[in-house]
């Protein structure tokens, strides 16, 4: 009973839950704009991951697999590609209708169809002969992330899929949309987007060991294994959109999102996006309009570009990062690979290349 | 409309939730918790208390009350300047004794014992005055320390006096009178503390030294600086506080005619709980004469009911307490949370539905089809001028612009590169007409309606208007003229987009969208202001049409334009010339064929369109979310379209990227020329028109040759 009234007067006043506050980009995510002044920028369409094979760097463009930098086309999927993940030589491909195929190396042409609660890929790591995939939503698919973003749901799950013997089984579930996954000893590092926080998961039992990382600024995705500069160890992630006061107002107004999300063309949500900017039917903020003709870097904005290197702690230590008035938006996939660090910007189609220690 | 927006809008139309905010910013609402009290006190003795409210009862109450309201003036003057005298109680004993002695003993007459036991109630106080305001000592302990003194010498005189003053008698008419008489069925002391309030609250809120007292209690500091004589105005209070506790001390002395000991023995603790329950602030600077009498009058009916239901002394003092103590903590909570309560319950949106917006989509049917026509715009004064909210061109083609610092510069034909500063008007000029004698009438937010002559002359034609009847805020001075225009007679009528909100808070209105707005018409040959139109939404742009009997105007936040007949057979009409734009209307200016071009100054988005319907959303959101991060209608794209009197669209002139010209308000057609403005743009934007008359002025078009 308490707990209710508790919860009421929290959501009159805008406390505790019901504070919209976002925290401020501080410490090693200081704003900077690297990933726009990034030494090379590889024209893409809407590049989603980035994976390193035996085939070198790839990106998916689409429902298309690419060889970076030349662009040749690997693999023709036939549905828009979510993730991608390096397996036994060959490269695990996550589709927007869940299922999940491979191409190449020893399970070359195996396909795992998607299943109840198993049909949102959106990312996965493999282990030997396992791979361990993160279903983001059991409601909606991969690319309909900001309806599951709306809907407040939590119903993210992680399988564990054996390839050889093509048994599954689920680790964890009831997980904020989990976008990226990285291995350690005994451990999976997921990100879960809704959450805006980094957990540390038992591998086998899939229990909620550490919360690592809390209330982070933006709205975690991938997380890759990349050697930091100094120890070797680390990992780089990448958070493909901003929370913004003004959504997490709106996630808190059950109302208005029922009726926008009834009501409003899906492209004119007030939602965190890849892109935002590019039509006025979108929403603005007060802070958005434009002074003497420019866009303030600092503007509330819906949609950012941003890579952490996090060290073997998952403690940030530098970020790159695409402003409001910046041109590489919507970072998807990151990954470091020959000295550098590629991030595909989904929102601009673009890959940016930026040289470590150089 | 469905069911919950039906419910929204019966709601929001009747029920008027901007009252409460713009009640809250009055500041006669901090006389409303004593008022409050004053009556729930007199409810509930006149109900508990047979009788209580009889004209006896209240006669014999008004004449204690005229001695003790006073003593609650002298209380609440010295509180104003932020200190505090205990030492009343006592003065008034001293008084009292005083004029007993110069009557029955020295047998003075009743005048010149009146000017002593006054002039030795102002002594007292000086003493007070020349100790805490010159040597500066702590009030609260230096009145204390006089109290003390004052008492001991009361009863010294006393032991010396008391039996000669009770065995005198005063055989004089006046003195019966000021004890016994009445002045129109009220007691003469009632009516004399009437009388003195009364002059206290000129005193206070009319002149000078009143003023300088107030500021001294609001802040002693910014007093000093602004060269007030602090020290000397402290002194003066408690000069002013001993002689009214000795005016009082000298009624009490002629109502009861006895030098009694325990005269005015706690005293202080009542008048101070009087003063502050009245809503004085013990801080200082806040307060009145006003809320001394509620002050007075509440507790000296608390007292007597008390002693009327039969309260012990004991209760009677413990109840006074706590009735102190609790009118000090709301003092102190009501001062402290007041405009954070304002800040919160002020804006308060109303019910808005839209009609459905016509598409946009490019190449497609919809008459305000994107295209890149506006991508040709080349700039004037780029980076030269700041926020050209409207421009204007006179005969020899110079450009005229208002911009944010309160200039309106001028930008000299036929290249546009050089400029100066035509006349510096302050405020922020907005939009601007040529009237017949060739001067520029200028609307100028913040200020009003000004002329500005050729000769650089600038004087002001109107800055107030007719106030709305009813209406709970002042709204006789104009905060936020937009727009003009001039009817062939020489009449202004101009746009005020809101009456609830300063010029920089114009964002705030649209979130509300309740229809603050209103027009306004302005004529020179009676020098009179008068509203002609209430309750629009944002009227921004105005144009007269050709006839010369009516005028098109703009409203933004319900994305129509209207056209109102001031003269002709439909004179007073309101007609919809185009209800549903896609977009926000500001300026209208007449198109060389006969037709409008209008400014669109951005896009209605869905989501905004969503949320003007959820009043209740938009208010959370005002309260919770940093303005920064408001939802805003689009104003960073916005088009110019053509429209002609049936409200039929010719014309859509659009730039997606605004990289020439990133904003529009405003638009001048010159010689061939579209000239375009833009409230937070660093240029002007001028653009040839194919096909427009390449000798067609507005100027020409109002006025015709005759200049």
């Amino acid at each position: 009973m308490s707990f209710f009234f508790t919860r009421a007067l929290d959501s009159f006043l805008g406390r505790n839950e019901s504070a919209i506050t976002v925290p401020a980009l501080d410490g090693a995510l200081r704003p900077n704009r690297r990933l726009d002044d990034a030494a090379g920028r590889i024209p893409v369409r809407a590049p989603g991951a980035l994976a390193v094979g035996r085939d070198g760097l790839m990106v998916s463009s689409g429902s298309d697999l690419l060889r970076l930098p030349s662009g040749e086309v690997l693999y023709r999927a036939s549905a828009e590609i979510s993730c991608l993940a390096p397996v036994a030589g060959g490269i695990a491909i996550g589709l927007d209708d869940g299922r999940i195929v491979i191409v190449g190396g020893e399970f070359d042409g195996t396909e795992l169809p998607a299943r109840d609660g198993a049909r949102c890929p959106t990312a996965m790591v493999a282990d030997g002969d396992a791979l361990y995939v993160c279903h983001g939503s059991a409601q909606n698919p991969p690319s309909a992330w900001t309806r599951d973003l709306l809907e407040r749901n939590a119903s993210g799950a992680i399988w564990q899929m054996d390839l050889r013997g093509s048994r599954q089984h689920r680790i964890a579930a009831g997980l904020a949309f989990p976008a990226g996954l990285a291995l350690i000893a005994d451990g999976l590092i997921v990100s879960e987007s809704w959450k805006h926080r980094i957990v540390l998961l038992d591998r086998t039992t899939g229990a909620l060991r550490k919360v690592i990382q809390s209330d982070l600024p933006g709205y975690p995705g991938h997380i890759g294994h990349g050697p930091s500069a100094s120890s070797g160890d680390g990992y780089v992630m990448a958070m493909f959109a901003p929370r913004n006061q003004l959504v997490e107002f709106i996630l808190r107004e059950d109302q208005y999102r029922r009726r926008m999300m009834a009501e409003v063309d899906p492209r004119y949500w007030v939602a965190p996006s890849y892109r935002s900017g590019r039509s006025f039917y979108e929403p603005l903020q007060g802070g958005g309009v434009k002074h003497l003709g420019i866009l303030k870097p600092w503007a509330p904005t819906l949609s950012f570009g941003m890579v952490v290197l996090l060290d073997e702690n998952c403690l940030p230590v530098d970020s790159f990062q695409s402003r409001a008035d910046g041109t590489t938006h919507g970072v998807t996939g990151a990954v470091i690979h020959d000295g550098a660090l590629y991030a595909a910007s989904r929102g601009d189609d673009v890959v940016a290349r930026l040289d470590f220690g150089s | 409309m469905s069911i919950t927006d039906t419910i929204a809008y019966w709601r929001y139309r009747l029920v008027p939730d901007h009252i409460v905010g713009e009640i809250l910013a009055k500041r006669w609402i901090d006389n409303a918790i004593p008022f409050a009290i004053l009556v729930a006190v007199l409810v509930g003795f006149g109900t508990a208390v047979p009788d209580f409210l009889s004209l006896g009862s209240m006669t014999a109450l008004t004449r204690q009350l005229g001695e003790f309201g006073l003593v609650v003036l002298a209380m609440t003057i010295v509180m104003l300047a932020g200190g505090i005298d205990l030492s009343v109680g006592s003065v008034l004993a001293l008084a009292n004794i005083t004029a007993l002695a110069m009557l029955n003993i020295f047998g003075l007459p009743v005048g010149v014992a009146c000017v002593i036991t006054l002039a030795v109630g102002a002594s007292v106080g000086l003493v007070n005055g020349l100790l805490i305001g010159y040597l500066r000592l702590r009030a609260f302990l230096t009145t204390l320390v006089t109290l003390i003194i004052v008492r001991s010498i009361v009863d010294m005189l006393l032991l010396k006096f008391a039996v000669q003053i009770s065995a005198g008698f005063v055989d004089s008419a006046v003195w019966d009178f000021i004890g016994d008489g009445k002045v129109a069925q009220v007691p003469f002391s009632f009516a004399l503390f009437l009388l003195i309030a009364i002059v206290v609250h000129v005193v206070l809120s009319r002149t000078r030294p009143g003023w300088h007292l107030m500021a001294v209690g609001g802040s002693r500091r910014s007093a000093h600086n602004v060269g007030i004589h602090v020290r000397r105005t402290i002194c003066l209070t408690y000069v002013v506080s001993g002689t009214l506790a000795a005016l009082a001390g000298f009624l009490f002395a002629a109502r009861l005619g006895g030098a009694g000991s325990d005269v005015g023995i706690g005293l202080e603790i009542t008048v101070l709980t009087a003063a502050v329950l009245g809503g004085n602030s013990l801080g200082g600077g806040r307060g009145s004469a006003a809320k001394a009498v509620l002050g007075a009058i509440t507790v000296m009916i608390i007292i007597n009911g008390l002693v009327r239901v039969g309260a012990g002394s004991g209760a009677n003092s413990l109840i006074l307490g706590l009735i102190l103590l609790a009118a000090v903590a709301i003092d102190v909570r009501w001062l402290k949370n007041r405009h954070k309560v304002l800040a919160k319950v002020y804006v308060s949106p109303a019910f808005r539905s839209l009609p459905a917006a016509p598409g946009t989509e490019r190449d497609s049917a919809s008459p305000y089809a994107l295209n890149d026509r506006l991508r040709d715009v080349s700039p004037v004064g780029l980076n030269q001028v700041d926020g050209p909210e409207d421009v204007i061109l006179d005969e020899n083609d110079h450009i005229y612009a208002g911009t944010r610092t309160g200039d309106i510069v001028r930008f000299f034909a036929p290249d546009y590169t050089q400029q100066e500063v035509f006349a510096h008007v302050g405020g922020r000029p907005l939009g601007m007409a040529f009237a017949r004698d060739g001067a520029l009438i200028c609307c100028i937010g913040g200020m009003g309606l000004y002329r500005i002559g050729m000769d650089r002359q600038i004087s002001k034609l109107t800055d107030e208007t007719n106030r709305t009847p009813f209406s709970i805020i002042d709204d006789a001075r104009l905060r936020l003229a937009d727009d003009l225009d001039i009817a062939p007679d020489g009449r202004i009528f101009f746009s005020e987009a809101t009456v609830r909100y300063e010029m920089h808070e114009w964002p705030v209105d649209g979130l509300e969208s309740r229809g603050n707005g209103r027009i306004i018409c302005y004529d020179p040959l009676s020098n009179t202001t008068r509203t002609v139109l209430r309750n629009l939404n944002f009227p921004n742009g105005i144009c007269m049409t050709q006839d010369g009997q009516s005028f098109l105007f703009a409203e933004t936040w319900s994305c129509s334009v209207s056209r109102y007949h001031f003269d002709g057979p439909k004179a007073g009409k309101v007609e919809t010339v185009i209800p549903d734009l896609p977009g926000h209307p500001d300026n209208i200016n007449r198109a060389s064929d006969g037709t409008y071009w209008l400014a669109l100054v951005g896009v209605r988005t869905p989501s905004m369109d969503l949320a003007l319907r959820m009043p209740g959303f938009r208010r959370r959101m005002a309260r919770r979310v940093a303005p920064d991060e408001w939802l805003f209608p689009n104003i960073n794209t916005g088009c110019i379209v053509r429209f002609d009197e049936s409200g039929r669209i010719l014309d859509t002139l659009w730039d997606l990227g605004g990289e020439n010209h990133p904003m529009i308000t405003s638009m001048r057609e010159h010689r061939g020329h579209l000239y375009i403005g833009g409230i937070f743009n660093n240029r002007i934007g001028q653009l040839p028109l194919a096909g427009a008359d390449p000798d067609w002025t507005g100027t020409r078009s109002y006025w015709g040759d005759e200049k």
